[in-house]
Formats: C-alpha cells, structure tokens, sequence
C-alpha cells in the first residue's frame, strides 16, 4: 500500500535540517510519497522508521519463481482494476497411499493434456505427492522419485517430519515445494524448506490458526510461504481463499500476503464433474495452484480457456499466432479469407466460417491484435505486412488455390495486394464475419475470382508476349495545385489567421481530415481537392489551430499524396500549420520537405515507446515536432509505465538534439464506455507531464466514444476543462464541435493565457 | 497482530424477483453480499438454477436425446426437464420461431406456451429466437396468454424493449428481462430505459451477456464483477436487478462440447467434455455474480446444485 506524505513526515526527525537538500521534513516527505526521492536520501531516519517504511512499501502478497513458474506478486482482487499476473498453476494429486498400480496410472495419465491455445502451452505444471499417515518415509521416497521422473516441479504434502525429509532428498534435482508446516512442526518444516531452499507450504485449524502459524514462521525469518486452505469442506476453503486474498490486498495484512494452495481432489469426492466446477471456481477465487485428482480433456479445454481470459491482461488485446488455420476440413485447393490476429475477431471470424460448412483456410496475420480497420489505419495490416507474411509462411507453395479473399472493410487495399500477390486473385469479402455463412455457402466470391494462371503463364511463351504483358501500375502522378483565390464556404472566405509557436493559449489539431472517413480515402484515392478543402475550411472557420491530416498507410504512393495534401491545404489557406499523421514514414519526410513553417513546425503524428519510437529521430532530423504517445504494446498498465515510457522519448529525443517543447506527450485518453475507471489515471498522467515541464496532447474526444451525439460535446468540454486544469496544452479534436471550442476558450481565459473580452468566445 | 475476519456486508441489497406462484414460486437475489460469499453474511436465497428447453427438437448431444427421449412436444421435454430435482425454474425457448429460420407462427408458440404452463408446476421463463421484432411481438402473446403465471420473458434488448415493457411487463404483469451484451454501460442504460416505461425495477432481471469458458469470457466476468460492485458498494439502484445468465446455449454451441470423439480421439467421450464445459462455465459465473444460470444438461444441473449447496 503506498504511503501518503503525511504518513511519511511523522517517521521523519522533523528537524528540518536541510542535509537531504529539502527545505522541510515535510518537502521532503511529500517528494519520497511521490517517488522523486528515496527514503534513505535522509541520513537521519532510525531503523524502526525506516523498517516500518519498507513493510509499508513492500507489495502486498509475495511473488516467488517455481522452476519457470510464478506465483503470487497480486496487487487486485478483479481482473479489470488491473491485471492479474500469475496464472493459477494445476497439479495434479498423487498419494503413498495408493497401491502402486495406481500411482503408476496416475502418473502415466499427466502428460496427456498436453496442447497449445492461442500461443500458451496447456498442461498439468505440477504434480502434487501427498504422504499418507500410516506410509513410511521410504515408500514417500519412493513415490517422489517416481513423480519427479516427469520432469515436473513438484509440491510435497507431507506433515511427517521424517517422512518430509526423505522426500526433500528424494525430490532434489528438480524444483518443489514442502507443504507441511503446521502448528506442531513449523520451526522444524522451515529449517528444512530453508536447507533446501523450497517454499513452505503452511497450514492449520482454522484462519486464526494459520495467521498465527505465519506470524511465528516470519518472526523466525521465513518469507517463502504459501498458504494451504483446508480441505474440511467445499465451504471452508472457498471461505478461507477468498479471505486470504481479500485480507492481504483489500485491509493490507501482510501475513496473508502469500501465494495459496487449494486441494480439490478431496473435496470433490470423486465426482468428477464437482471436481471440473471446484477447479473453475478457485480458478476464479483464489487459487495460486489447484489440485485435482485428473486432469482430462473434458475439464482442460474449459479449464484452460477460462484461465486464459480471466489473465490475460485487460489493457492488451489477446492475439493469435499468425498461419493457416484450416477450416472445415480446408486443402490447399481451398480458397483463403485473410484476416487479423485479434483473438476476438479470430474467433468470430473462424467461427462462422466453421457454421458455413465449407472448406476455407483462414489466413492470420500478425497485426499486433489489433482489429481490422484500427490495424489498417496504423499501417500494421497493410500489402506490405501481407506480402511478407506470405513470404514468411510461404503460402505461394503451401496452397495451391489463389483465391484470397480480404476483409470488406479494408476493400481499399485490394489495388496494393493485388499488385504485391500478382498470382493471386485478390477478392473483397463481406464487411461483417456474420455475413460470411451466406458469402461462402452461395460461393458468391467465385463471383469476383479472376484465374491469374493464365496470365502467369503468358510470359513463359516468350519475347513478345511478355512485352505484352502490362507494365505494374504506374503511381498515379497528383495533379497540379492551382489557387484561384481565397477558398469560400457558403459563400464566407475562409482564411487563417496564423499562429504564434511561442503563445501559450490552447493548440487544437483538427481531426476531420482522416482517410478512416469514406469520403476522404475517397477523395484521397482520387486526387479529389473538394472534399478535403471542404472539410479543411469547415475547420479553420471554427477556430482550429492545427490540421491533422491522415492519408491512411498509402504504401504505393504516400510521398506523392502527402507532398499534394500537404500543399493543397498551406496554399489555400495561409500555410496553415499540419501534423501529418501516417504510418508511412517516407511520406511524413516528404510532406516536410514542402511544409512552410510561417504558422509553426510541422507535427509528426505519431510516435511511441514501442516499434514507432523511430519517429522520434524523424521529428530530430527535421526539425518537426511529435506527438509522443506513451505506451508501447497495448496501453499502459498505470501511471508508472506511462512515465517510463515518456521518459524513454524524452531521452531519445534530447538525445537526438529536439528541444523538450517540441515532444508532446499523449497520455492515450481512454474511452469511458469500457474505461471509466481509468479515466482520472489520464488526467493524473498529464499532471505529472506538466510539473515535469513537458507539453502535452491526445485524441481527447476517445473518451466520449460510443456516446449520444448529443452527449458526446458535453462529455469532451468537461475532460478537456479537467485536463486543461491538470496542464494539458493541445488536444487532437474535432474543431466544429462549438461546445467544446467555447470550452476551451474560456478555460484559456481562466488560466490567464488570454486576455478577457466580452466577445472572447468571438475571437 | 491476530486475523480479524472483516466480513464485506453491504448497506444495499439486490433486489429480490419471484417468478411463479404458490409453493413452486422461486425468489432471485436478495443478498447484502457479494455472490457465494455466505462467510461475509446469510445468503437470502442461494442462486438459482434454470432448465433450457428449446422447441427444437434436435439436441447437442446423445445424452440429452436420451434423456428427451420418447418426448415429442414442447410441453412433453419441458415436463420431463422440471421433474429434475434440483431444477428450480423451466426455461422454455422458441427457436423455431425465428423469421430466418422455421419460422414458426407466434399463435403456434402461444399454443406451445400455454401446453407448458398445464404441463409444468414449476415457475416459467420464455425465451426468443434472438429477432427482436419477432420476439416482441412473442413475448407480448405469450404473456397474454400465461397471465397470472408470473412468468419471465427473456429477454428485451436495446432495439425492441419499448414493445417488451409495455406488452409483457405493463399489460400483463409479467417479469421483464432486459438484455445486454458484456456492456455494463448499456445494462445500465436499459434497465433505466425500461423503468423509465413505467415498469417497476423490481419486476427486472438482467442478462448481462453470456459466453462459453474461452470464448471472450473475461468479458463475462468484468461484467459481472463491475455490476455487483456497483449495485452493492455503490448502492446503484438500476443495478441491484438479479443477474440471469444462459449458460448452456452457448457452451453446447461450442467444438469443445460437440466434436466427435473421432475428429480428436485424445478429447476422449463428447458428452462428458459438453457437461465439464458447461459445469465451469457455470461455477465461474455464479462466482463473478450470477443469480441464476440456465443450463441444458440434467448432469450439469445436478453438479452445479451440489456446488450451490454446498457453499451456503
């Protein structure tokens, strides 16, 4: 649990020395609340203060390594605070007490569940050897030998000193756990878990019982704990996992900050279904590992599906390995649907190909699990990362069919695949995977299928037919730009009044010219000047300082597009400042080449902490700026990582010789529908930005998405009055929203950026 | 320090829903805590467990076709399915109905439905065929002619709850589900819409979204989780309806649960692996919050009432 400042400041001498370099105890107080400085920074703490800070800082439940598997480290009792970190781990039970036909059955039976789930190995990780009372220490040995055969960590349960001893020495070699300590034979359990240097699993009568039994372990020194709940009844241990966990996260007891160990083999009885539904529960509640008699298919394949969503992180999208997955019996005379390696629209899109009854290759490709048109927008589902996923799996000569069949919604890719997999039919599918069945069972592609074979063959005939052959597409050449005066809107002229870098008033990115909006990848396709002249105006009027434009991944010919785009907007306009937002970097560079700099630098959007980070050297080598967004893989966890991230980008940024003001960090503002407990996360972030002196921006209005239309203004005016509090500088919005215009006026007036008038909002 | 036990008892409660009538009658919610957690505070009434019976007469698999055998009605499968013990309440489906499909008339539904209510003692829940135009104007007929049953129609979703609340909850008194999907947002939004209608909250139950272990269920369980601790610890009244989950229609629609043994010989029997798919998808809901699950398979049933029992 992390301390306040005022928590710290009473263990502190308050002596307002100044020897740490603070004016105050209290400064310096709140600076070791805030993680600026370390507590030992004061030379003058006693050691009760200081022991007391660390119990205060430590986690609150233990993370330990078993072998290769972890265990422990919570931090949340629900997956969608935060995320759960250690998976709970199976093992399944096998006793001295069996005869040994049993135990030999037993044990043959682990390595059967054994299979991959969306790139995680599914398999019984431990095996749990349970010593019997009226068994002897040579027949425990004897059993643990044969477990530890396997190869598998193991888990002693064994409460005979004697007996623990001998299957201590039995299980060397491989990594184990004793699960023995009890009232009675704690002080001798632990020296021999210590000797061996294995976790001790403890146990007791009752919660009462087993809190004291761990204070008197740690009193002696032992930390490597984990807690057994019981097998007295279903009851009871579902009691005493939830109590466990909840006391140690929940009211911060330490001594409950154990991993746990829960034995459903006993309790179910030897129902086997009881058992499948007692491995769910502690799978949900709270068991760090959960044994059961058997592990067979039927409880595995719901088991481990169920493990696998309930920790997966929330903040990272569940991906799927990229390759053919065939369907319904698919050879490699089947066509192929190509898609994206979100888990989600894996399983929707595998799914109604399996209702369609018909034979298809599902083709996955590795687009950071990402969804079809987000992946597409950040160049990361493009011809180029398909051509090279068709070169990595070598699909040209695994299949035989050269239908492929491509996503509705990126149709506008099929020109670019077509070009980069000439020997391929490229066809638009359906926009939806429920329109599939349908699309596929009705052969409707055939439709669309052109045979390339005849073509491939063509040259081979010779000299003269291969001249034939078309030459590739040329890149359309962008047509000249021709101003014939100032652009009107409705009959208004339209102009912009310029910017001033050095003025502190809010900086507002238009948003509306992104190619994710038909109309613009349209009117980008085709040169097309009205559309984004309109849309251009449309924003300028309404008071944008900034225009963003997005040209989508453009692969074939992003340089040409940008330079046009990028002209075309500064000339009608009065060189309007832009941030040129695509994942074509070539472009970016092209478009600057052309870009006037009267109203300001011109903004690379965008780059990250992550395979973007690149674009930061773009922005230092052209003297631009960037919008730095601080995450990497997915969205950061907490503020910690967000900092790390910013960080990360500072440096490299001064590094490469920017100016701290040309970096604008965005926190990712993060949608309320599906996030609002994260929201004042964002606005923190942005208050850490600011007090470090560093300028901020973001896609603010995400976090009304999904929103009435007519809530969504009242929604992004409050987050950017919030944010604008906490000290954020810019925001990428849509400038025609008047509400949220009007906001953002009047708090540049109560932050004294601007000087009052009645007709401020007018200006 | 000793362990103080520092049970989690909420001021607000769920609201408590009966369906049916006289001794049959079943009471959902009621709890001040969290789901099973009995240790915190008395359970008001445990959750409960639904029967899914379709008039479809195919079913997912050999075990259930011999338990359905020699039935050929609706009313036959659904007498059949509430002589199981631990069934506390018949959940009767029309998937037939559905416009692309058999399309079965509502009058023949209405008939099927009335067949069902002499047939079965035990309280009624009605299901669609997932067409929300067909579905109002079912669960409007059905519960015209079912009135006074105290029935539960399930469900109304966003596109066709005005008809749904002023039909079945208004008209005819009965219960009213109101259907989201894994949108905590949306199950909000709904339950003030349908209120908003006039229909008492305390007349609703929620389907918050539904999906087999494996197939997106974290979605299922954050749901869950963040409408239990709003209803409770946030005392938000268009929460605190009890949560009903169908569980059986969407694990028996799963190849885990259905493939042959002969396309997977190491799956081993399909029956067991639909009943184990069922029974954790089942525990797992009534773990993150469900008040009653609805399943297929008289196996799973009965392990899912030896669960419940035996953590009460």
């Amino acid at each position: 649990m992390a301390l306040k400042g005022l928590d710290i400041f009473k263990l502190t001498p308050k002596t307002n020395c100044k020897d740490c370099g603070n004016p105050t105890c209290m400064a310096f107080a709140m600076k070791v609340a805030s993680g600026a400085l370390s507590i030992d920074k004061c030379p003058h703490m006693s050691p009760e203060a200081l022991a007391t800070l660390s119990e205060a800082t430590a986690p609150p439940m233990k993370s330990y390594k078993v072998g290769e598997l972890s265990l422990g480290g919570e931090t949340v009792l629900s997956r969608h605070e935060k995320t759960l970190v250690s998976k709970t781990l199976y093992a399944v039970q096998v006793c001295d007490c069996m005869d040994e036909a049993k135990q030999d059955a037993v044990l043959a039976a682990i390595p059967n569940v054994d299979y991959e789930r969306i790139s995680e190995r599914m398999y019984v990780e431990m095996i749990y050897v349970r010593h019997s009372a009226d068994k002897t220490p040579a027949d425990y040995a004897a059993l643990v030998a044969k477990a530890k055969a396997l190869g598998r960590p193991l888990v002693l349960s064994c409460t005979d000193l004697e007996a623990a001893k001998a299957g201590v020495e039995a299980a060397s070699g491989v990594p184990f756990i004793l699960n023995g300590a009890t009232a009675d034979n704690y002080a001798d359990m632990s020296a021999l878990a210590k000797g061996a240097k294995a976790l001790l699993g403890v146990r007791a009568e009752s919660l009462e019982a087993l809190h004291q039994v761990v204070e008197k372990l740690e009193a002696a020194g032992n930390k490597d704990l984990i807690l057994d709940v019981g097998e007295a009844s279903i009851k009871d241990a579902y009691a005493n996992a939830v109590q466990i966990r909840r006391a140690a996260l929940k009211d911060g007891d330490r001594t409950f900050g154990y991993p746990s160990i829960v034995n459903v083999a006993g309790l179910a009885g030897g129902d086997a279904h009881l058992e499948a539904a007692l491995l769910s529960l502690f799978t949900c509640k709270y068991g760090s590992i959960v044994v059961c008699s058997e592990m067979t298919y039927a409880k595995a394949l719901p088991l481990y599906g169920l493990r696998q969503n309930i920790f997966t992180d929330p903040q990272k999208p569940m991906k799927v390995a990229p390759g053919i997955y065939p369907i319904n019996g698919a050879d490699e005379n089947s066509p192929c649907c190509l898609t994206v390696d979100f888990a989600l629209t894996y399983f929707l899109v595998s799914g109604e190909l399996e209702r369609s009854k018909m034979p298809v290759n599902l083709l996955i490709t590795d687009a950071s699990g990402m969804s079809v048109l987000t992946a597409w927008a950040a160049g990361k589902f493009s011809s180029s990362s398909i051509k090279k996923f068709f070169d990595e799996f070598d699909i040209n000569n695994k299949i035989k069919s050269r239908a492929l069949i491509i996503p509705g919604k990126v149709a506008v890719m099929k020109g670019e695949i077509q070009e980069k997999l000439p020997e391929w039919s490229v066809i638009v599918g359906t926009t939806e995977a429920v329109q599939l069945v349908k699309y596929l069972r009705d052969e409707e592609w055939k439709k669309s299928y052109v045979d390339k074979s005849a073509a491939a063959a063509a040259p081979a005939e010779g000299q003269a037919a291969a001249e034939a052959a078309p030459a590739p597409k040329a890149v359309m050449p962008a047509p000249p730009i021709v101003v014939t005066g100032p652009y009107k809107l409705e009959d208004k002229e339209v102009t912009y009044k310029g910017h001033d870098p050095a003025s502190k008033t809010f900086v507002t990115i238009g948003e509306r010219i992104h190619c994710i909006s038909p109309a613009i990848r349209k009117a980008m396709d085709s040169y097309d000047e009205g559309p984004i002249l309109k849309r251009a105006a449309e924003q300028i009027a309404a008071g944008a300082t900034y225009l963003d434009v997005n040209i989508g991944p453009a692969e074939s010919n992003g340089p040409e597009l940008m330079k046009w785009a990028v002209q075309l907007l500064q000339q009608n306009f009065n060189n309007v400042p832009l941030a040129l937002d695509t994942a074509n970097q070539k472009a970016i560079e092209a478009g600057i080449s052309v870009y006037n700099r009267t109203n300001g630098k011109p903004i690379v959007n965008s780059a990250d902490a992550g395979s973007r980070i690149s674009n930061i050297d773009l922005a230092a080598a052209n003297d631009a700026i960037v919008i730095a967004l601080c995450s990497a893989d997915g969205i950061a966890k907490d503020n910690e990582e967000r900092m790390m991230h910013c960080h990360n980008m500072l440096e490299r940024g001064l590094s490469h010789g920017m100016e701290s003001d040309d970096l604008w960090f965005d926190p990712l503002f993060l949608v309320v529908k599906g996030m609002q407990d994260k929201q004042m996360d964002v606005l923190n972030a942005i208050r850490l930005f600011s007090d470090e002196g560093l300028k901020s921006t973001g896609g603010l209005s995400n976090n009304s998405n999904g929103m009435p239309k007519h809530i969504r203004p009242i929604m992004d005016s409050a987050m950017v009055a919030m944010a604008m509090m906490q000290g954020l500088t810019s925001a990428i919005v849509n400038p025609c929203d008047l509400r949220l215009m009007e906001t953002i006026k009047s708090c540049d007036i109560i932050k004294n950026h601007n000087l009052y008038a009645d007709s401020y909002l007018e200006i | 320090m000793p362990f103080v036990k520092k049970p989690q008892v909420f001021s607000a409660k769920i609201n408590e829903l009966t369906l049916g009538t006289g001794d049959q009658a079943v009471t959902l919610g009621g709890q001040n805590v969290y789901n099973l957690y009995a240790f915190d505070g008395e359970i008001a009434n445990r959750p409960k467990i639904g029967i899914d019976v379709s008039d479809d007469p195919e079913q997912p698999s050999e075990g259930l076709k011999a338990f359905y055998a020699g039935c050929d009605t609706l009313a036959q499968r659904a007498a059949k399915a509430a002589e199981l013990e631990d069934v506390d309440f018949v959940c009767i489906r029309f998937d037939m109905a559905d416009p692309n499909g058999a399309n079965k008339s509502i009058e023949d539904c209405v008939a099927d439905a009335k067949a069902v209510a002499e047939a079965v003692s035990k309280p009624i829940v009605v299901a669609g065929c997932k067409n929300a135009e067909k579905d109002a104007d079912l669960f409007s007929k059905v519960s015209e002619a079912l009135q006074g049953k105290n029935i539960l129609v399930l469900s109304a979703k966003e596109e066709n709850y005005k008809g749904i609340a002023a039909g079945a909850g208004l008209a005819y008194g009965q219960k009213v589900g109101a259907e989201s999907a894994v949108d905590i947002n949306l199950a909000k939004q709904l339950n003030v819409l349908i209120t908003q209608m006039g229909v008492d909250g305390h007349n609703v139950a929620m389907n918050i979204g539904s999906a087999a272990a494996g197939y997106g269920f974290e979605y299922v369980v954050s749901t869950l989780e963040r409408v239990k601790a709003a209803a409770l610890s946030q005392n938000d009244t268009t929460l605190q309806m009890p949560i009903i989950t169908p569980v059986g229609v969407e694990t028996w629609g799963v190849k885990e649960s259905t493939a042959p043994e002969s396309e997977n010989p190491g799956w081993g029997d399909a029956e067991e692996r639909g009943v184990d798919m069922e029974v954790e998808t089942a525990a797992a809901c009534l773990a993150y919050g469900s008040d009653a699950v609805i399943l297929k398979h008289p196996e799973s049933i009965k392990t899912i009432a030896r669960l419940v029992a035996a953590l009460m």
